[in-house]
């Protein structure tokens, strides 16, 4: 990287600006009344239950019971289901296998005043209330009434599994169907039942809540019954395991349980925010005083470094999905900004060194940056490790990082540390982003706008003092 | 800065070995009396947080609560001086009393009993003591064994310059600057808690950042002046060479924690109070330590190698 043009500096200036200004106002278009966010904004970053308030609960089934994987995939398909009835649609969830966990957090909504979170998580770790009712009738909410209300043909307890199948016939068309086995217990009444219903319907119920309602077909004697439709692979899995839910034997208890109010993390949000401005201006101001014209490119670079900090936090980028945003994780960028100043700082003084040591303003330019750059490099990537160490730990147990770890972590199970994994993903992406923009951004402008009349003085880069 | 530094650490080690051992002796006996408390988080336990405005009597409170749960209940009063408001902090060690029907039934009475008070529930935190322990073994697995690659990076990557003893030396540095991290919940008395890990993390990376900065400056100078001048002269200049930079990006990042700090205490945010205190501490005791024993540890080692190689 001999020469750098002039027009570098306002290159890369403007494309700081272009991204900082996409960042924060998003690009939405309106159509009629429908607004389309193509890119996300500030506004969408998605603030962690700390901040925001909201809940966070580790279910486990009730008395202490091994459950299986796959008892443990119905059971957190009952949590999912339940949790759309009580119109809760974000929030994260998760089980661990090892350890027979459903990890669930979810925040409050904007407009909530009074939501019962306490009465929220007792409903969802209930028992699963699953039944077969005559006929099809329901109230104006949705509810079974009228004889679909009175009379039940089977409950959970009469099911001994659903499974998804599905058949292709000669020309090649696939159908996909649930295929329903009975316990003894259930044998008998579903064949009176079916007998009686033929043509009719039968609606599967899980609480107040219709899964289906199929029209019996034939008389079914055997206790094994097929339930087809427009069903897609997807969709009968999970209808399978939602019947297979209300089948599970136990009630989910809760092991940790917290709720945090919505007026106490914003609080702690608006003052770190006001924290993060002032100290960013301090900072700033400590750079151009003491540094110049190198102190002057950091502060751009470092701006740059939070904006796309906060756009691989909005889901700006397809490769960095909408993350949510923890008090730690905002540690996290504070750390990562801390390496930025310092890898600015390095090379600031590096630059300094030569212009001491009586070199050009170019060579030592290029001199500053080019023995700053091990020490940079190192410092970063131990961060780095740390934070894929994090990630590894704490992080869902699907995640890439999760698996490669797996074998140190796996005897701890997934405990309730969501937070520190918001820590290790900010942490690591402000990393990165710093080797971006702390080294190559800020090279590519010092180089370009070292070029201009203005600003040859060597003074301006901290030369002639050490003399 | 201004001037060119000539201090001669290598002349002083013995006085900052003192200092930091004496600092890591403070912080053991301050543990040892005073005792830190593990956040439920760690623990396991309940800790519920009611917000109240008016005059409450905390022990009718904390009897309304014991009679519900049919456990023994401590309180706490706080003032949350941001909102006016006045808490009260209930803090059981067993879970098991209070899952969320119980947190329901509890809430209820409290409010059937002190109409008057506005009583919200500002924050809950139930959780199991086995998922809280665990936690806490995994948070200090995780540290261990991230520690362990990053001894094998700087070995690796220091090799010129006798990797294990910089990689050890930096450890022990980091080790230090962990304790006075530690220090800082022992002296404020914050509770050790998610916070404490992530403190923790962010210091292990500052300090060892710190520390390889200079290595990088005494590698380099190395490979410079190679063995024509002596040793502890070789260390005495890079560690003079890098204390510009040291000392500016401590004075930086230091006044960046100050301020949240500062904020986090004026508007009362506990749980960013006791990440950003430790934090301060540890990024002091990371510039000390990476000038002033780090370097001085590894000279020390060369040293003594260097004498028995003599020998031999």
């Amino acid at each position: 990287m001999k020469k750098v043009g002039k027009p570098v500096f306002f290159i890369v200036v403007l494309l700081i600006a272009v991204i900082g200004w996409l960042t924060v106002f998003g690009v939405s278009s309106q159509y009629g009344d429908i607004t389309t966010k193509t890119i996300k904004s500030v506004e969408d970053i998605r603030w962690g239950i700390d901040i925001r308030g909201g809940v966070d609960v580790t279910f486990a089934p009730a008395g202490g019971i091994d459950a299986t994987e796959e008892e443990m995939k119905e059971a957190e398909s009952l949590i999912a289901l339940r949790l759309v009835n009580l119109n809760i649609t974000d929030s994260e969830l998760y089980t661990d296998y090892n350890k027979d966990r459903i990890i669930l957090r979810f925040p409050w909504k904007a407009d909530e005043t009074d939501f019962n979170a306490e009465a929220a998580v007792e409903e969802l770790g209930s028992m699963a209330n699953l039944t077969f009712r005559e006929g099809f009738e329901y109230d104006a909410d949705g509810k079974p009434a009228g004889t679909t209300l009175e009379k039940i043909v089977l409950t959970g307890a009469d099911v001994l599994s659903a499974e998804a199948v599905y058949t292709t016939d000669q020309s090649g068309n696939t159908t996909n169907m649930i295929q329903l086995k009975l316990k003894d217990s259930g044998r008998e009444k579903f064949a009176e039942a079916t007998g009686r219903l033929i043509g009719q319907q039968i609606s599967i119920w899980m609480d107040d809540t219709v899964l289906s309602a199929p029209y019996v077909q034939e008389q079914i004697v055997d206790g094994v019954a097929q339930i087809s439709g427009s069903f897609d692979a997807e969709s009968a899995v999970a209808l399978a395991n939602r019947i297979n839910a209300g089948a599970l034997p136990f009630a989910l208890e809760t092991e940790s349980f917290s709720t945090i109010s919505p007026t106490l993390g914003l609080g702690a949000k608006n003052a770190m925010i006001l924290a993060g401005a002032i100290a960013f201006v301090i900072v700033a101001l400590i750079m151009i005083v003491f540094y110049r014209v190198p102190g002057f490119v950091a502060v751009l670079a470092l701006a740059g470094q939070v904006l796309l900090m906060i756009a691989s936090l909005t889901g700006f980028f397809t490769v960095f999905p909408a993350f949510t945003l923890t008090l730690p994780g905002i540690a996290g960028i504070i750390l990562a900004i801390g390496f930025g100043v310092d890898a600015n700082i390095i090379t600031a003084e590096r630059i300094k060194e030569e212009l001491a040591n009586g070199r050009s303003l170019d060579a030592a330019i290029d001199l500053g940056f080019k023995n700053a750059s091990s020490a940079i490099i190192d410092g970063n990537v131990t961060v780095i490790i740390v934070a894929i160490v994090l990630l590894g730990a704490f992080g869902p147990t699907d995640s890439l990082f999760a698996r490669i770890l797996s074998p140190l972590f796996a005897v701890f199970g997934q405990a309730v540390a969501g937070m520190i994994y918001s820590f290790g993903y900010t942490l690591l992406v402000g990393v990165i982003l710093n080797l971006v923009m702390g080294v190559f951004a800020s090279r590519l402008m010092l180089k370009s706008i070292s070029r201009f009349a203005a600003f040859r003085n060597p003074a301006l880069y901290g030369g002639g003092e050490q003399a | 800065m201004k001037r060119k530094w000539n201090f001669d650490f290598y002349k002083n080690r013995k006085k900052y070995f003192i200092v930091s051992i004496a600092l890591v002796v403070l912080t053991l006996a301050g543990t040892v009396l005073f005792g830190v408390e593990r956040d439920v988080q760690f623990k396991g336990g309940v800790l519920l947080t009611y917000a109240y405005t008016g005059d409450v009597d905390a022990d009718a409170f904390a009897a309304v609560a014991k009679e519900t749960l049919g456990a023994d209940v401590a309180l706490q009063q706080s003032t949350d001086l941001a909102t006016g408001r006045q808490n009260f902090v209930l803090s059981l060690t067993d879970s098991s009393t209070v899952d969320a029907a119980g947190q329901s039934a509890l809430t209820a009475a409290l409010a059937a009993n002190f109409p008057q008070s506005g009583l919200e529930l500002v924050s809950s935190n139930v959780v199991d003591a086995t998922i809280g322990s665990e936690f806490f073994a995994k948070s200090i697995t995780a540290v261990a064994f991230a520690a362990v690659l990053m001894i094998l990076y700087i070995s690796w990557r220091f090799r010129r310059i006798n990797g294990w003893s910089a990689g050890l030396t930096s450890v022990v540095a980091l080790l230090h600057d962990l304790m006075i991290v530690f220090a800082a919940f022992v002296w404020f008395r914050f509770l050790i808690n998610a916070n404490f890990i992530a403190a923790a993390l962010t210091i292990i990376g500052y300090s060892l950042n710190d520390t390889i900065v200079i290595y990088d400056r005494i590698r380099e100078n190395e490979r410079v002046l190679g063995k024509n001048v002596p040793l502890e002269e070789l260390v005495n200049r890079s560690v003079n060479q890098s204390f510009s930079r040291s000392l500016m990006t401590s004075v930086t990042t230091c006044s960046a924690m100050a301020i949240v700090s500062i904020v986090a205490y004026l508007y009362h945010v506990t749980s960013i109070l006791s990440f950003s205190v430790p934090m301060l501490f540890g990024m002091i005791s990371g510039f000390y330590s990476s000038v002033c024993i780090a370097p001085m540890l590894w000279t020390v080692w060369q040293k003594k190698r260097a004498e028995q190689k003599k020998k031999a």
